[in-house]
């Protein structure tokens, strides 16, 4: 039996697969303690721990620590004359217009960045070895402050690690018990502030993730799970206990990131490889593309990031993915210019949509969707709980005032606009980038996401959209798609030529070694250890880089020729030209992986049972532009292989909702899955 | 106020509206990503001293993508030269690429600003406008960069391109190209900037053109128009609510250069009153075009207003400007502009210090306003390759009603522009930085305190090295408000390898040879409210980070031991 927990911000889901099926649960999430949530929801399912051979975690401890500053009291240690460079950041004020603009302020405060004699030049040469004499006295005053974890990040640590690594094993004899990170060891490449950045949230959370993972290990290994946890991280992969620890901060994105590695690993197996994947929850919405079968990884990745915030960069492989405030609990409202607008403010759970009745007083998305007869009344809440029609009456009356529109009229504005916003989001990891659309699927997910799809799809040409089976909890079930995996990146710039081959092999060999050992140190299993390389990429002369995916073959000056012929297709298809000039290497990538024996989704038992007999009655519908009708009711659980539903018609059970307009065709194969062709 | 052309007509439905006027803004968004990703030179890709724009068929700013919000006023006088100057049946064609970089005629700022403007043809007509505007690093001219305090005519700071086609109908004349390649001293960066530019626009048309295709023209075009005027109507409810009246300022800085301004706000006019200037200068190129000192007012117009909103030509209507010709904030050709950003700077924030005491939450005490535009070059330690730095420098903002000042940002004018990081340019520019920190020189004390400029010290590493600089603000610092204290200065110190120092506020090429240091330091702003009634926690707090000294501290704010 393989187990996967998801801990997300309202809801702790859990996906049990075994030889008989799977079987999912849903508990509520219990801040600040979630390993608590995790036993319960264990227990709601009734499994028992010694039978699990791979227990899958992703938590959100990491990112809620960085979120509501719970972390560590941390303590810099920096080059001399660099103290000030977390607080100076880049200087830049995306509020572009706005002269009483506030910087965010640095997670370390000045007492606590702290100098040592010492200095690297560009190439790694040492112009001046540290004065580690002068620790001591740093020391005594993180002590005396307070100070729980210790940050180190010098200038071109990532060339060469030795100085930080003389610090480190200083400062650990002389504080045996604090909380250490050096900036080489979870970020290998260049820019100082986005490293410094990088180190001090990773050493700021590392205690709390710590604390958590030995607590998670521990209460499962009392109740008998055998095997160690894995941990969900960022780069759509999983890391041992040990790996998670070392480089905590790997773990922030990891809920989103399952999903969209699970989507790929259904791609995989229904022979879809090419898709557009759509995860739309209660706050937001996030997409990204999946080609082949893979997802793409950066580490262009930023918290508390918006169009008038600088936020604070975090240099980890993070699935790439674009994340918009449009879900579920989406707040429409309207603007001085009286333009309605839906997000990125949400009702959250609490006080949650108007129809909640729990004291909100905005429209979302989710009552729009009600209004609509989208949203099965019956059904609501899990079919727990009536909608409070007085309050979303209430609600909608203070919209109609501003706007003089009708209830119906603005309900179906709001859906126009939320969907437009999707729309620009998914346009933004396919057409922005070179992708046409009409070569790929969409694959829905999350709470909202198969009532929307199929509204999306049509705009964006998408041929076709899947909605997986369990699509409400379809990320935790990503989770048990993954392999192990970890990351490696380092900056090292050179020609990528033929005459430069011999260095750019050395380059990656070195990684590799450097990778292996850390990997095999972290618990990685030898024998299944497997590596890809990367490179990022450029023309000589610019800044940005293009990631190419390489085979893993040795550079020579043969091959060389046809690995740059990959990266002028891939600037030409980002960025409509190639040039004729050189190209520079920028980062080494290598991803080490070790795979897991996962299991496929299992085929869904035929009984023989006809559609009518999981018709369960109609409704009242409204499709916007395809107008309103009445569309026929299909129960989700009784449906089976190879049923054929043609809209208008609804599709659902206590937790998803599949909108088919009129004339679309919805078919189910043979895993539970639903398909529906967009064209003809 | 301007009216929408008969042909367009209402009955569109403002949900599908909105849509297409989100899309506007993705437009410009991809344009800048692309500019960015694809850029040759540090000034673009990184200090993003470029911006990019959309404009409806007669040349009105409809949306933009900007690293410097004061570029988003300066597209529209260029667009709307070139269709003046093709006014022509058959002139302007499908695909064709305008290049014009002249101040005084369109081009706005100074000759190294290159704007490229295309038309968008959908069905045989003009829909729109695309343009884009970029600092390119060298265009040739008597000094490195081009860009001198010195110069004292056009002709000496690089090549003209007064709205030619460099594209005609698709095709590449490559003879323009050739032109300006040959006038650069960094030919291959140029070209890099010239295609990226390209890339940029090529990238909006294909985006523009799906939009008309999907919604249909006239939908598209009247989205547009009212967008405009939905910027307008944001801007005059905005002014209801300022204070009406006559504000003025006046400041001497260096040289006993005085300015002065005065600003009238009725309840539908924003007028800026310039009339009393020096003339412009035949001896240095402190000068600005009359566009640029218009893009002055409207970046103050757009702070105290709407600064959460989007601009466009709407968001300015109220705006009027009166100013002398041949003043130097409206210089006449052929006179020198190269360093017309100190010159709109000084302007800017002459205005800013007439309206912040009446506007004490949209506007902070004086900051380091100066670009302090730094401009090195010479043979790089290990590869002999001639490289070029072009920065702008970090520095401190004024103090607030309610909080202390920002360290360490851009100027007013600048906007999401990123420094460039340390290990970078070492690595590229061959250069050795001693130390970037906040400047701790006292100043800028306040109730609330002016934030910190930085002290950034590059080491030169090789012989054959020279520095240009012109930097405000040197002798005078920030203004503070309410009883706050004034701040510290902008300039730079150039320490020679045997230890002798000079201070400059200008210089143009002048020597630097190997282990000589040029430290640059800026300014902290000005402070808000009576240093006595900051709170003594605060000043504790301020000591403990080495923000003040515990002297200057018992002498400024009167802190008890």
């Amino acid at each position: 039996m393989r187990v996967a927990t998801d801990v997300g911000g309202t809801f702790t889901d859990l996906v049990c697969v075994e030889e008989t099926g799977i079987r999912i649960a849903k508990s509520d999430t219990t801040p600040p303690n979630f390993e608590q949530g995790v036993l319960k929801v264990v227990d709601k399912a009734d499994i028992e721990l010694p039978a699990i051979e791979d227990f899958v975690h992703g938590t959100t401890v990491v990112i809620n620590a960085l979120l509501s500053r719970r972390g560590a009291k941390t303590g810099l240690i920096t080059t001399r004359g660099f103290r000030d460079v977390l607080e100076i950041a880049r200087g830049n004020r995306p509020d572009l217009f706005n002269l009483a603009f506030d910087k965010p302020a640095p997670f370390v405060p000045r007492y606590l960045r702290q100098e040592i004699t010492e200095r690297l030049d560009y190439l790694g040469r040492v112009i001046e070895a540290p004065k580690l004499e002068e620790l001591a006295l740093i020391i005594d005053g993180f002590k005396a402050d307070g100070v729980e974890a210790v940050a180190i990040a010098l200038l071109h640590s990532y060339v060469n690690p030795d100085h930080e690594l003389a610090v480190e094993r200083r400062v650990r004899e002389l504080w045996p018990d604090v909380s250490i990170i050096s900036s080489h060891a979870i970020c290998g490449e260049w820019r100082e502030y986005e490293r410094t950045s990088t180190v001090v949230l990773s050493a700021y959370v590392h205690p709390i993730a710590k604390g958590y993972l030995a607590s998670l290990d521990d209460q499962m290994g009392a109740r008998g799970l055998s095997s160690k946890p894995l941990i969900m991280r960022s780069n759509g992969g999983v890391a041992t206990v040990d790996g998670a620890r070392n480089d905590p901060i790997s773990m922030v994105e990891s809920g989103p990131a399952s999903g969209m590695l699970g989507a790929a690993a259904l791609g995989r197996q229904i022979g879809e490889p090419n898709l557009i994947a759509l995860d739309i929850g209660g706050t937001t919405a996030k997409t990204a593309l999946i080609e082949d079968a893979a997802v793409k990884i950066t580490t262009n990745y930023k918290i508390e990031w918006d169009r008038a915030n600088p936020g604070y960069p975090i240099r980890t492989p993070v699935v790439d993915l674009v994340e918009i405030g449009n879900g579920g609990g989406s707040i429409a409202w309207v603007d001085d210019g009286g333009r309605l607008h839906v997000g990125p403010q949400s009702a959250g759970a609490l006080p949650g949509p108007a129809a909640y009745g729990r004291g909100g007083t905005n429209i979302t998305t989710t009552d729009a969707n009600l209004m609509l007869g989208r949203i099965n009344p019956a059904l609501f809440l899990g079919g727990l709980q009536k909608p409070n029609w007085d309050n979303v009456n209430a609600a909608f009356a203070a919209l109609e005032k501003e706007l003089g529109e009708s209830k119906d009229d603005i309900a179906r504005g709001i859906i126009r606009i939320a969907n437009a916003n999707m729309i620009n989001a998914l346009k933004l990891v396919s057409l922005n980038k070179g992708y046409d659309p009409r070569d790929f699927a969409l694959i829905a997910f999350g709470g909202g996401g198969a009532m929307h799809a199929v509204a999306l799809a049509e705009e964006l040409m998408t041929p076709k959209v899947i909605i997986p089976v369990n699509s409400s909890v379809f990320s935790a079930w990503g989770m048990l798609m993954c392999d192990l995996r970890r990351d490696f990146l380092k900056t090292d710039v050179k020609l990528f030529s033929p005459e430069t081959a011999g260095a750019v092999e050395t380059a990656f060999k070195d990684l590799e070694d450097h990778a292996r050992t850390v990997s095999l140190k972290e618990g990685m299993p030898e024998d299944k250890l497997r590596m890809e390389r990367f490179a990022d990429m450029r023309y000589a002369g610019q800044e940005h880089t293009v990631k190419v995916a390489l085979p893993c073959k040795a550079f020579d000056a043969q091959t060389i020729g046809q690995f740059a012929d990959e990266f002028h297709r891939a600037h030409k298809r980002e960025y409509t030209f190639e040039l004729d000039a050189p190209i520079e290497l920028v980062n080494v990538h290598i991803v080490v992986f070790a795979d897991i024996d996962k299991k496929p989704l299992p085929e869904r038992t035929v009984t023989g049972r006809t559609v009518d007999e999981t018709h369960k009655g109609a409704r009242i519908i409204d499709f916007d532009e395809a107008g309103i009708h009445e569309a026929h009711e299909y129960d989700l659980g009784g449906l089976e292989p190879g049923m054929l539903i043609t809209g208008p018609a609804v599709i659902e059970d206590a937790t998803t909702t599949l909108v088919i307009s009129p004339g679309k065709r919805a078919e189910m194969d043979a895993y539970g899955n639903i398909h529906f062709e967009m064209v003809g | 106020m301007s009216t929408s052309p008969a042909s367009i007509t209402n009955a569109h439905d403002p949900i599908t509206i909105e849509i297409i006027q989100s899309a506007l803004t993705a437009i410009t968004d991809e344009m800048f990503a692309t500019m960015c990703k694809t850029a040759m030179s540090s000034i673009i890709y990184e200090v993003l001293d470029f911006g990019v724009a959309l404009f409806n068929a007669r040349g009105e700013l409809a949306s933009s993508g900007s690293g410097i919000p004061g570029f988003i006023g300066m597209l529209q006088p260029g667009v709307q030269a070139i269709i003046s100057k093709f006014s022509g049946a058959g002139e302007i064609n499908d695909g064709d690429i305008f290049l014009l970089n002249i101040p005084h005629k369109g081009g706005v700022s100074h000759i190294n600003d290159v704007v490229l403007i295309m038309p968008v043809f959908s069905a045989g007509h003009i829909i729109g406008w695309l343009s884009n505007k970029a600092h390119w690093v060298d265009l040739g001219g008597a000094f490195p960069g081009g860009i001198s305090p010195d110069a004292t005519e056009i002709y000496q700071e690089g090549l003209q391109l007064p709205g030619i086609k460099a594209i005609d109908s698709g095709k590449l004349n490559q003879a323009v190209l050739d032109i300006i390649l040959s006038n650069s001293r960094v030919p291959e960066t140029t070209e890099g900037d010239f295609w990226a530019g390209v890339a940029s626009m090529r990238a909006g048309q294909k985006r523009f053109l799906s939009l008309a295709e999907k919604y249909g023209e006239d939908a598209v075009r009247f989205a547009i128009e009212d967008y405009i005027e939905l910027g307008e109507k944001i801007a005059r409810q905005a002014m209801a609510d300022l204070p009406k009246g006559v504000f003025h300022a006046q400041e001497t800085l260096e040289d006993d250069l005085t300015i002065n301004a005065v600003i009238t706000i009725t309840d539908d006019k924003f007028l800026v009153d310039l009339r009393n200037n020096p003339k412009q200068s035949a001896t240095s190129s402190l000068n600005a075009s009359h566009d640029s000192t218009f893009v002055d007012c409207m970046m103050i117009f757009k702070a105290i207003t709407s600064p959460e909103t989007f601009g466009n030509a709407g968001s300015f209507r109220p705006i009027e400007m009166l100013v002398d010709t041949g003043s130097m904030f409206a210089a006449e050709y052929p006179t020198a502009v190269g360093v017309y950003y100190e010159a709109s700077m000084l302007m800017f924030d002459l205005l800013w210090k007439a309206l912040a005491p009446a506007m004490p939450e949209r506007l902070t005490a004086g900051h380091y306003a100066s670009i302090c535009g730094t401009f090195m070059g010479g043979p790089h330690p290990e590869t002999g390759h001639n490289h070029g730095i072009v920065e702008p420098q970090l520095g401190g903002w004024g103090a607030s009603q309610d909080s202390d000042g920002v360290n360490a940002l851009y100027t007013g004018f600048h906007g999401d522009t990123f420094n460039v990081p340390v290990e970078i340019t070492e690595q590229r520019n061959g250069l050795m930085v001693d130390r970037l920190c906040l400047n701790d020189a006292p100043g800028g004390e306040g109730e609330f305190i002016g934030g910190k400029g930085i002290t950034l010290d590059y080491r030169i590493m090789t012989e054959k090295w020279w520095l240009t600089m012109a930097y405000v603000r040197s002798e005078v610092g920030p203004w503070g408000l309410k009883g706050g204290l004034e701040g510290t200065t902008n300039y730079v110190e150039v320490v020679r390898a045997d230890g002798e120092t000079t201070r400059y506020s200008a210089c143009t090429a002048v020597p630097l040879g190997q282990d000589d240091v040029v430290k640059v330091y800026t300014a902290t702003g000005g402070g808000y409210g009576d240093p006595k009634d900051r709170s003594q926690e605060k000043v504790w707090e301020d000591i403990k980070n080495g923000y003040v000294s515990p002297e200057r501290a018992k002498q400024i704010y009167g802190l008890s031991d």
